[in-house]
């Protein structure tokens, strides 16, 4: 009885980290994604942050400060779940089947497309603590603002494991619709564009078992001067479990079909 | 790997069934290349080609029997580099320049050729720093082509690689292919264009319903079916109408006809034209006569004895007269 053989004879990283690159760069040469996925959230944060006026002196810096968490985990969220049309897109037009013809295995293809997804999580998000701090005029720590960029990229994996199994599991299209569907219920549920206080009450109980409520509070937890709290990070583990098995699932439902 | 495997066949298909619900679309088919060949995957739409070569490189798994690559699973043989393949609707990726595309495919492998050399055999020096989803539909095939070279692969498979190309384009797609199976790499090819077949493969294996109807050279397969084309023209007698509307032309070649029947007293009735020397199957078409046969000169002689040489023409049979004589046998089955 012979051993069965390694599945590559290359080593494991390199490769990874070559698909990843080459899959950070395609997002980045998207119009779409520098459009709608950095700048949208940029413009939002400065509308909802400039227009109509948000109270007094005080209330403004809140506002401020808050919306920019906000917008920051919006924009991090549709990076995230993009990664998922991405995936779609390619598996229609053949090329993850022309992949799975190479020596690549197929988990380190996964695997480099959730590594690409998380680096191109971070221009929105630094786009719009960067407006933040330039335009509104946000005050934080370095640390905190340290531990913002850290928690909210970190924070952002859940919402790349969701789009990757819709990608998987969904057409091309059905997966744009529905990546769009889940960034803007989840977005407006979870209170990234509108304070949750202005919720009815039981909106508001209901947010709080959100992912992107939660995702947000990582940020919120910081820029208030505190570290995450334990709910907090205790309900997106929970998130994070379930997208990561729905992803698992959706792979390895494509993998038999495709 | 052991001696066994060195030396094992590039390609084994032992007794592989594969269906779709229903639809059986490759059934015990059995079939070997060695290293080195080139061979043609011959069949028409839906014949089972592009099931066969998902099977062969282990995108799908067979209901029964065993594909072999190098005389192991096919997952082996493409883990370990070994197969490259251009698909059939593959289409290349957004947003990568062609040099970008091959440069990532060939650093996946561990022997592959030079970048610059893939893209060369694949034409495609000039157009390397182009965006893949900004050329045309010729030059997107020609990207394919590279992608499937780049990772250097001993066992080429290349389903329809010519289906977008026009005449020019598939002459030097050929001579690339030509020059990488020179160097001692096998390939297997699949198309409907039968000159190409004819040209290009040491060997053609025809599929037809899922399973393999002729396997052999060109020169082989067009023998099984008779290996000229006889025909002439019938005479006008009540015992040559058949179902065939070709009164016209019976009418203009009458004439011609009426001097032989009347001193011969011919009578060659097209249901008896099989039974003649030679004949491997017959059919009548606008009032002629055209006989497949393995042996000419006996076919000919004995209507010459018969008096039926009108318009006498014999050639030799095509690769596409055995490819539609063997098909159409397969669907009569």
């Amino acid at each position: 009885m012979r051993k069965p053989a390694p599945p590559a004879l290359l080593p494991a990283p390199p490769i990874l980290l070559r698909y990843a690159l080459l899959e950070v760069r395609r997002t980045l040469r998207d119009p779409g994604f520098v459009i709608f996925g950095t700048a949208m959230p940029v413009l939002m944060y400065l509308l909802f942050t400039n227009v109509g006026g948000a109270g007094g002196a005080d209330g403004g810096t809140y506002w401020a400060i808050s919306s920019m968490v906000g917008m920051a985990a919006y924009g991090a969220l549709g990076s995230a779940v993009g990664t998922g049309t991405g995936i779609a897109e390619d598996k229609s037009l053949g090329w993850l089947r022309q992949l799975r013809i190479t020596p690549i295995p197929p988990r380190q293809v996964v695997l480099g497309r959730a590594l690409a997804g998380s680096v191109t999580v971070l221009p929105a998000l630094l786009a719009v603590l960067t407006a933040g701090g330039l335009v509104n005029g946000v005050r934080l720590g370095a640390g905190q603002w340290a531990a913002l960029v850290v928690l909210l990229w970190a924070g952002a994996l859940p919402f790349t494991l969701l789009g990757i199994g819709n990608g998987y599991r969904l057409s091309a299209q059905t997966t744009g619709v529905v990546n769009v569907g889940c960034l803007m219920g989840m977005a407006v549920v979870g209170g990234l564009w509108f304070p949750v206080e202005l919720f009815p009450g039981w909106l508001r109980s209901l947010a709080g078992y959100t992912p992107a409520n939660r995702f947000a509070d990582l940020g919120w937890a910081v820029t208030r001067g505190s570290a995450p709290g334990a709910l907090t990070v205790a309900v997106l583990l929970a998130w994070l479990f379930v997208f990561g098995s729905y992803a698992v699932v959706s792979y390895r439902r494509s993998a038999r079909t495709a | 790997m052991t001696h066994m495997e060195d030396s094992a066949p590039a390609v084994s298909f032992d007794g592989v069934s594969k269906a779709f619900g229903a639809v059986l679309a490759v059934s015990g088919v059995g079939l070997g290349i060695p290293r080195g060949e080139t061979v043609a995957l011959l069949g028409r739409n839906g014949a089972g080609k592009s099931t066969a070569i998902a099977l062969l490189l282990g995108l799908d798994e067979p209901d029964a029997g065993t594909v072999r690559l190098f005389g192991g699973p096919p997952a082996r043989a493409v883990a370990a580099g070994r197969v490259g393949a251009m698909l059939q609707d593959g289409r290349p990726i957004r947003r990568v320049t062609v040099r970008e595309l091959v440069t990532f495919v060939a650093s996946a492998f561990p022997r592959p050729l030079p970048v610059a050399e893939a893209l060369a055999l694949a034409g495609l020096t000039d157009l390397a720093d182009r965006r893949v989803d900004k050329l045309s539909g010729g030059q997107t095939q020609r990207v394919r082509f590279a992608v499937a070279l780049a990772g250097g692969p001993e066992l080429v498979v290349l389903d329809e690689p010519t289906a977008a190309l026009d005449v020019e384009a598939r002459r030097a797609f050929w001579a690339s292919m030509r020059a990488y199976a020179d160097r001692g790499n096998t390939v297997l090819f699949s198309t409907h264009y039968l000159e190409e077949a004819d040209s290009y493969a040491d060997r053609i294996v025809v599929l037809d319903h899922g399973r393999v109807v002729a396997d052999g050279t060109s020169e082989l397969i067009k023998g099984t079916v008779g290996g000229h084309l006889v025909s002439f023209d019938l005479a006008p007698a009540a015992g040559l109408r058949t179902e065939d509307t070709g009164d016209t032309e019976n009418a203009v070649n009458t004439e011609g006809a009426e001097g032989a029947q009347g001193a011969g007293g011919l009578l060659v009735r097209a249901e008896d034209l099989h039974l003649l020397p030679g004949v491997v199957s017959a059919e009548v078409r606008g009032g002629r006569a055209l006989l497949r046969t393995d042996d000419s000169d006996a076919t000919v002689l004995a209507l010459a004895r018969l008096g039926a040489v009108r318009r006498l023409e014999v050639v030799p049979a095509t690769l596409e007269d055995a490819f539609l004589a063997l098909t159409r046998e397969a669907v009569a089955r």
